[in-house]
C-alpha cells in the first residue's frame, strides 16, 4: 500500500466506486440494503482507523461518537421535525462536541487508561439513553417519523457516495503531513514531541475529524433505518464489530476498513441460516484473524513488511 | 433503619465486587493482561451452575462446584488459546501486543456471551442458594444468603492472601508481579507462574460468579457491565494493586448502594462512573496504584 | 499496480461469494407469512413455533383454497432496528404476504410506519401499548395495515382490576396497594389505567414505582415498598421477571404480588426461579388445563406433542393469528394488502384465548381486540406447588388462593 501514490489509490478507488454505482441495475433491493448498511459501517470503521491506526489510541468508544450523532439527529426529528439535513448536521456537530469532551480527559492519559475512559464514555451514554427513556426511547429504541427515502436504489447511492467521499478525505488525510505526524505520534509520542510536533494538538484534531465522520454517518444511518436503538448504535458489541472490521481489513490503511466492513456484514447475512450462531461465528473468525493474521486482508495480500 | 439496611446490603455487594476485582487485578498485576472477557467468564460459571441444577438436578453444593470448575476451565482456555499465543506471537510488535490482547479478550468475551444466549436464552438465571431463609441483624431482615456471600468472599480473599504471602509459590507470584525478569534469574519458571495465576483467577471468577448467581442472578446481558465494573474498580484502586482494588470495590459498592437507596435504583451505576472519570483526570494512578 | 489488482479482485470475489450465498429462492402459489420474533426470549420463542404448527394444520386440511401457507422466520434479537431490517427483507426479498411481529411494544411501534410505507399487513401477537392502535386512528389510510392481536395495556389493566375485586377486596378485604411496574412503553397506559380502576374497586393506590428494565438489584425497591406497608403489590413487569421474583422470595417480602408478570406465564418459570415464584398471582390469557374455548386445550396438546414444552402466551395468539389470517385471505380471495385489510376487519373467529373481533375504523383504538365477557376476558392464575392454578373467573377456576408462609395476609386459605 505504501508503494502506491495517493493519487493512484484515489483513482482506483474512484473507478471501484463508479462500478459499484451501477450495481442497482442488476442486484436485488435486499442486497442493496445490505450494502447500504455496510457502507455506513465502513465510514464508522474508517473514522476509527484514523484514531486507532494512526493516532495509536486503542479506544472502545467509536459508538460514543456514533451514538451521540445518531441520537441527537433522531431526537431532534422526533421533537421538532425539522428538515432531515438539519438533523443530520446537528448530529454531526453533537458528535464533534462529544469528541472534544471525550478527548480532554482521554488525552491526558495513555494506554489502558485511555481505553477505559472511552469505555466509560460509552457506558455513560448507554446509561443516559436507557434511563431517560421518554426522550430517547430507552432500551428498545427510538422511532423517527422521517426517512430519507424508501427507495433501495437511492439509499444505496447516498450511502455509496457518502462513503466514497469520506473515504477519499480520510485517506488523503492519512497520507498528508498531518497524517504522517499522527502516525509518528502514535508509534512514538516522545520522539514526535522531541521533533517539535505538538502531539496533543494533532491527536485532538484526529479526534475531531473521527467524531465528525462518525456522527455524520450515524445520523444518516438513523434516517435510513427510520429508528435508533442502543443495540444498533451504542452497544459495545457494535464497537467491537467496528474494531474487527478494521483489524480484518488491515489497520492503518483506512481503505481496508471498508473491505472489512463489507466482509463482516456480508458474512453475518450469509450465515443467517445458522440462526443465532451467526454472530458467534463472525466473531470467532475475527478472533482467528487477530491471532494468526494480525495485519488483516491488506497485510496478507501485500505481505506487508512489518517487522516485529 | 435505612442506615443499617444500606450498610448491610452495601457490604454484601461490595464483597462480591471485591472478589471479582481481586482476580482481575491479580491477572493484570502479574501477567500484565487486562482481561476483557472477565464478565463473560463469571456469567459462564453462573450459567453452568444453573444448568447443572436445572438439567442434571444436582443439589446447590454440587451445582456451585460445577460452576466454579467451569470458571476455572474457561479461564484456562482464555489463557492458553488466546492470551498466551498473542503474548508469544512474533507477528505483532511489542508495543501493539497490549492492544491485540485487549481486542482479542473483548472478542472472546462477546463470543461467550453469544454462545450463552444461544443455548440458554438471554433471560436472567439464578442459582439455587446454598443457604436459605432470613436472619435479623439490628432489626433488619436480611436474607441469610447475603451473609453467606460476604463470608465466603472474605474467606476466599483470606486464603488468597495466605497463599501469596505465606507460601513459596505465592511469593514467587508476588515477586513476578514486581519484576518478571528478576524472578527468572532466581530460577523461577515464569510460564509456570503465569499458569498458576490464571488458575487462581479461574477459581476466583468461578466463586464470584456462583455467589452472584445466588444473590442477584445474571443474564447474558450482564457480561458487559460486569467487566466494566471490575475494570473500573481496578483502575480506581490503581492498576496492579490488589489491596487498592479491595478498597475501591467497597467504595464503588457503597456508592452504588447509596445511590440505589437514596436517589433511585435506575441511576445506580452513574456515580461510580463519574468518580472513575474524576479520579482518572486528577490522579491517573488511582488510589494506590503502582503502575 | 498488479498487487492492488489482485487485492481488489480477491476482495471483490470474497464479498461477491458471500452475497451470492444470501440469494434466496422463492416459490409461487404459496401464501407466505413472515414471523419476526425474539427467538432468544423465553416468551417470544413460542411465536414462530406456534405459527408453524398452525400452518402445518391448515396445510394438512388442504391449505387456503389449495394454496399452502409457508412461514418464514426472522430473529430480531429484541432490537427495533433489526426488526425493521427483517421487515424490509421479508417484504422486498422474500415477498411475504403478511407479517406476524414481536411481543415488544417498542418493536411494533418501530415497524408500524413501515407497514404503511411497504403496504404490508402486520399483526402483533404480544405487544400491549395502546399507542399502536391510537396511531392508526390518527393516520388510518397509512397505518391501517397494522392489527393489534393482543390486549392493549388499558384492557389488560382492566382485566387485572376485575379479579382484584373478587379475590383481593371481596375475599381478603385488602385496602391499599402499591403499583410497581417496569419503565417501558407498554406500562405507561397500564399504570394510568391501574391508577384509575383500582380505587373504583376499593384499593387505594398509595405509591406508584417505575423500575428501570435493566435493574438487577431490587432490594432497595422492595425495601421502599415494605416501608409503605401496602396490602398488595400490583405489578406490571415483563422484561424483568426472574430477578425481582427470586429476590422477593429471598428477602421474604411479606406482601403478595398480583398483576402482570409476563414471564410467570411460562411453564418453565418455576425452574427459572428455583420455586421462588410460589404464591405469585399473574394475569394471563391462558393456563394449563383451562379450557377458555374448545380450541384451547387441543392447541396446547398439539404444541406439547410437537415441541416438547408448553407454549407461552404469545404462542396462543400467534397460532390464532395464522388461522384468522388464512380465513381473511380466503375471504379476500386475493393476497392484495388492501383487500386483506378489509377482510381482516371483518374477523369473527373463536380462537384459543377467546373470540377475536377487531374494533372498527371509528373507534379511538382501531384494529384493537374487543374485550368483554363475549369476547376476551383473561384469567388470573397463581403458582402453587410448582403448578399454575387458575383462580378466576370462577367458572373456570381450579384452585383457591394460597400464600407462602412469609406473606402476611388475612384469610388466605
Amino acid at each position: 500500500m505504501g508503494s502506491l501514490s495517493t493519487t493512484r489509490v484515489l483513482l482506483i478507488g474512484l473507478i471501484a466506486v463508479a462500478l459499484a454505482a451501477f450495481l442497482p441495475l442488476g442486484v436485488s433491493g435486499y442486497i442493496l440494503g445490505l450494502l447500504t448498511i455496510a457502507f455506513y459501517f465502513g465510514v464508522f470503521a474508517m473514522a476509527w482507523d484514523l484514531l486507532f491506526g494512526f493516532a495509536g489510541e486503542v479506544n472502545f468508544g467509536p459508538t460514543f461518537l456514533i451514538g451521540t450523532g445518531a441520537y441527537t439527529a433522531g431526537i431532534l426529528d422526533n421533537l421538532y421535525q425539522p428538515p432531515i439535513w438539519l438533523c443530520v448536521a446537528a448530529g454531526a456537530l453533537a458528535a464533534v462536541a462529544g469528541g472534544v469532551v471525550l478527548a480532554l480527559p482521554a488525552l491526558r492519559v495513555r494506554g489502558p487508561y485511555f481505553g477505559l475512559t472511552t469505555l466509560v464514555a460509552v457506558l455513560m451514554l448507554q446509561n443516559f439513553v436507557v434511563v431517560d427513556a421518554s426522550l430517547t426511547g430507552g432500551e428498545i429504541g427510538l422511532t423517527v417519523p422521517d426517512v430519507i427515502t424508501i427507495s433501495d436504489a437511492k439509499n444505496y447511492q447516498i450511502a455509496l457516495w457518502f462513503m466514497a467521499i469520506s473515504g477519499a478525505i480520510l485517506f488523503a488525510l492519512s497520507r498528508s503531513p498531518v497524517g504522517l505526524i499522527l502516525q509518528a505520534s502514535g508509534q512514538d509520542a516522545v520522539q514526535a514531541g522531541a521533533l517539535g510536533f505538538n502531539v496533543t494538538k494533532h491527536k485532538l484534531t484526529a479526534f475531531v475529524i473521527s467524531a465528525f465522520f462518525s456522527g455524520l454517518a450515524g445520523a444518516l444511518l438513523v434516517f435510513y433505518l427510520g429508528s435508533a436503538s442502543v443495540g444498533t448504535f451504542i452497544d459495545i458489541t457494535v464497537g467491537v464489530q467496528i474494531i474487527i472490521a478494521v483489524v480484518i481489513g488491515g489497520r492503518r490503511t483506512i481503505l481496508g476498513a471498508v473491505l472489512g466492513s463489507i466482509f463482516i456484514i456480508a458474512m453475518s447475512e450469509a450465515l443467517r441460516p445458522v440462526g443465532d450462531l451467526a454472530n458467534f461465528i463472525v466473531f470467532a473468525m475475527a478472533l482467528v484473524v487477530v491471532l494468526f493474521f494480525p495485519n488483516g486482508f491488506f497485510g496478507l495480500l501485500t505481505r506487508s513488511k512489518e517487522t516485529s | 433503619m435505612l442506615f443499617w439496611q444500606i450498610l448491610i446490603d452495601g457490604f454484601a455487594i461490595s464483597s462480591l465486587y471485591a472478589l471479582g476485582a481481586t482476580g482481575f487485578a491479580l491477572i493484570f498485576g502479574v501477567s500484565g493482561v487486562l482481561n476483557l472477557s472477565h464478565g463473560a467468564l463469571m456469567v459462564a460459571a453462573v450459567v453452568a451452575a444453573w444448568a447443572a441444577g436445572n438439567d442434571l438436578h444436582v443439589g446447590p453444593y454440587a451445582g456451585a462446584m460445577i460452576g466454579i470448575a467451569v470458571g476455572f476451565v474457561a479461564s484456562m482456555i482464555t489463557y492458553f488459546l488466546i492470551v498466551r499465543p498473542l503474548q508469544q506471537s512474533r507477528k505483532i510488535r511489542e508495543q501493539e501486543k497490549e492492544i491485540f490482547i485487549l481486542t482479542a479478550t473483548l472478542l472472546w468475551g462477546i463470543m461467550l456471551q453469544e454462545l450463552i444466549a444461544y443455548f440458554y436464552t438471554n433471560n436472567a438465571k439464578t442459582v439455587a442458594p446454598i443457604v436459605e431463609g432470613v436472619v435479623r441483624i439490628v432489626g433488619v431482615r436480611t436474607p441469610a444468603n447475603e451473609i453467606f456471600t460476604a463470608v465466603v468472599c472474605w474467606l476466599v480473599i483470606g486464603i488468597l492472601w495466605l497463599l501469596v504471602n505465606r507460601t513459596r509459590a505465592g511469593k514467587a507470584v508476588l515477586a513476578a508481579s514486581m519484576n518478571p525478569r528478576g524472578v527468572t534469574l532466581l530460577g523461577v519458571e515464569l510460564s509456570q507462574v503465569y499458569i498458576a495465576v490464571w488458575a487462581i483467577y479461574g477459581v476466583l471468577v468461578g466463586v464470584a460468579g456462583v455467589l452472584l448467581g445466588m444473590f442477584l442472578g445474571v443474564s447474558s446481558y450482564s457480561v458487559g457491565p460486569l467487566t466494566a465494573s471490575a475494570f473500573s474498580i481496578v483502575v480506581l484502586g490503581g492498576l496492579g494493586s490488589v489491596s487498592g482494588a479491595l478498597i475501591a470495590a467497597y467504595v464503588v459498592g457503597y456508592l452504588e448502594t447509596l445511590t440505589a437507596y437514596l436517589i433511585s435504583p435506575a441511576y445506580r451505576t452513574i456515580p461510580a462512573l463519574l468518580l472513575l472519570v474524576v479520579v482518572m483526570y486528577v490522579s491517573p494512578r488511582g488510589l494506590l496504584g503502582r503502575r | 499496480m498488479r498487487k492492488l489488482d489482485k487485492r481488489a479482485i480477491i476482495a471483490a470475489g470474497a464479498t461477491g461469494l458471500a452475497l451470492v450465498l444470501t440469494a434466496p429462492g422463492y416459490a409461487a402459489d404459496t401464501i407466505k407469512i413472515g414471523v419476526i420474533a425474539e427467538a432468544q426470549a423465553v416468551a417470544a420463542s413460542s411465536i414462530p413455533l406456534a405459527a408453524q404448527l398452525a400452518a402445518d394444520e391448515i396445510n394438512a386440511a388442504g391449505g387456503v383454497d389449495g394454496k399452502k401457507i409457508e412461514i418464514v422466520s426472522y430473529d430480531n434479537h429484541s432490537s427495533a432496528a433489526e426488526s425493521v431490517r427483517a421487515f424490509q427483507r421479508a417484504v422486498n426479498e422474500d415477498h411475504v404476504n403478511a407479517v406476524i411481529a414481536s411481543y415488544i411494544s417498542e418493536v411494533v411501534l418501530a415497524l408500524e410506519p413501515w407497514t404503511g410505507r411497504l403496504k404490508t399487513v402486520m399483526v402483533t401477537p404480544g405487544a400491549a401499548s395502546d399507542v399502536i392502535t391510537q396511531n392508526i386512528a390518527k393516520d388510518y389510510d397509512n397505518l391501517k395495515y397494522t392489527f393489534h392481536g393482543y390486549l392493549t395495556s388499558t384492557s389488560i389493566a382492566d382485566s387485572v382490576c376485575a379479579p382484584a375485586k373478587d379475590l383481593l377486596v371481596d375475599q381478603l378485604h385488602m385496602k391499599t396497594a402499591v403499583v410497581m411496574s417496569e419503565d417501558a412503553a407498554w406500562t405507561t397506559p397500564l399504570d394510568a389505567e391501574y391508577i384509575k380502576c383500582l380505587p373504583t374497586i376499593g384499593l387505594q393506590v398509595i405509591d406508584h414505582i417505575r423500575v428501570s428494565p435493566d435493574t438487577t438489584d431490587f432490594t432497595p425497591i422492595f425495601n421502599k415498598i415494605e416501608g409503605e406497608k401496602p396490602d398488595v403489590i400490583i405489578t406490571g413487569i415483563a422484561h424483568v421477571g426472574v430477578q425481582p421474583t427470586v429476590q422477593w422470595k429471598q428477602q421474604e417480602v411479606p406482601i403478595p404480588m398480583f398483576g402482570i408478570s409476563a414471564q410467570a406465564t411460562n411453564s418453565s418459570f418455576w425452574n427459572d426461579t428455583n420455586g421462588a415464584v410460589e404464591g405469585v398471582l399473574y394475569q394471563a390469557v391462558s393456563g394449563p388445563g383451562v379450557a377458555v374455548t374448545p380450541k384451547t386445550l387441543p392447541f396446547v396438546a398439539a404444541f406439547k406433542a410437537k415441541y416438547g414444552n408448553f407454549p407461552s402466551y404469545c404462542g396462543y395468539t400467534a397460532y390464532d393469528e395464522v388461522y384468522y389470517l388464512a380465513e381473511a385471505f380466503k375471504r379476500a380471495g386475493s393476497t392484495d394488502s388492501d383487500k386483506l385489510v378489509d377482510a381482516l376487519e371483518k374477523t369473527d373467529y373463536v380462537g384459543t384465548i377467546g373470540r377475536v373481533q377487531f374494533k372498527g375504523k371509528d373507534s379511538p383504538n382501531p384494529h384493537a381486540l374487543k374485550v368483554g365477557p363475549d369476547t376476551i376476558t383473561g384469567l388470573m392464575l397463581q403458582w402453587q406447588d410448582g403448578k399454575q392454578t387458575n383462580l378466576w373467573p370462577a367458572n373456570v377456576a381450579n384452585g383457591k388462593l394460597k400464600f407462602p408462609k412469609f406473606i402476611k395476609v388475612g384469610a388466605a386459605n
